[in-house]
């Protein structure tokens, strides 16, 4: 009888999310997938029902997991730095821990992939964020701005940081490394920046 | 819910086009013991998913080749 090997299966996620992000969603293929795990491409179909199956399930699980990991220890109500500064940790370490499930998650959210991801995770983690940032404006603690502003003031520092990261270079092509020193300068400026 | 693995039978294919997925179609949802399925039209040997708990792969071979399209199971 055939069972679960759950090894299997995530070493076969594994190596789709990085034969994703290096080839890209067209030079992608069952059969490249099965070649490369050691698998028939039978016991491919086994988990997943065909190519749109898989990239669907492997981009709301990276999804799922980052909305995890971003509310670890995080409560929207908290008081509106205390809340950023646990969002930016959280965020950072999952970017630096996850490069490959952050690129893929990238590729594939303006896709047709991406909407029917957004559809499931979004909700939970737009109530989540209305409540907190709603709580930051009752208190005094965050000026009243548009959502996209928020965002880009909020978070635009951090994933530019997690970028030149990434790309372990600065600005002119030096090398860079993302200092817990350089989060607070950072973090710091934006809070500076948001307060009523 | 989660599938009995048991209960998959997965087949290599000619199936290739929209219009040979719509000649197998009706036959594939009528079948009462067939619980659902899908063809990758996009993978090279265009996949054919069944999940039934009582049918053999032979009926299935069968079904697909009446309509003028290989089927083997893939191991």
């Amino acid at each position: 009888m055939r069972t679960r090997d759950t090894d299997k299966e995530l070493l076969v996620r594994k190596r789709a999310i990085s034969m994703l992000v290096n080839d890209g969603l067209d030079g992608f293929s069952m059969n490249k997938l099965a070649k490369a795990c050691g698998i028939s491409v039978a016991t491919l179909y086994i988990y997943f029902q065909d190519k749109d199956d898989l990239i669907q399930q492997i981009g709301l699980d990276i999804s799922r997991n980052f909305v995890a990991s971003t509310f670890d220890g995080f409560s929207p109500d908290m008081p509106f730095a205390e809340g950023l500064r646990k969002q930016w940790e959280n965020r950072a370490r999952f970017a630096m821990a996850f490069p490959d499930e952050v690129a893929y998650h990238d590729m594939i959210r303006h896709t047709h992939y991406g909407d029917y991801i957004l559809d499931e995770v979004v909700t939970t983690f737009k109530n989540v964020m209305a409540t907190f940032i709603q709580n930051a404006i009752t208190n005094h603690e965050l000026k009243p701005v548009a959502p996209e502003v928020f965002w880009s003031v909020a978070y635009g520092p951090l994933y530019t940081l997690l970028r030149f990261h990434r790309e372990r270079q600065g600005l002119g092509g030096k090398p860079f490394q993302l200092s817990d020193d350089l989060l607070e300068d950072a973090l710091q400026m934006v809070l500076n920046g948001l307060k009523p | 819910m989660t599938v009995p693995l048991t209960h998959i039978l997965v087949f290599r294919t000619t199936v290739q086009t929209e219009a040979d997925k719509h000649c197998v179609s009706a036959s594939l949802d009528a079948h009462e013991a067939i619980l659902s399925w899908t063809i990758d039209l996009q993978d090279v040997d265009c996949v054919l998913r069944i999940v039934s708990a009582t049918l053999a792969p032979a009926s299935i071979i069968h079904l697909i080749n009446k309509h003028g399209f290989a089927c083997a199971e893939l191991e």
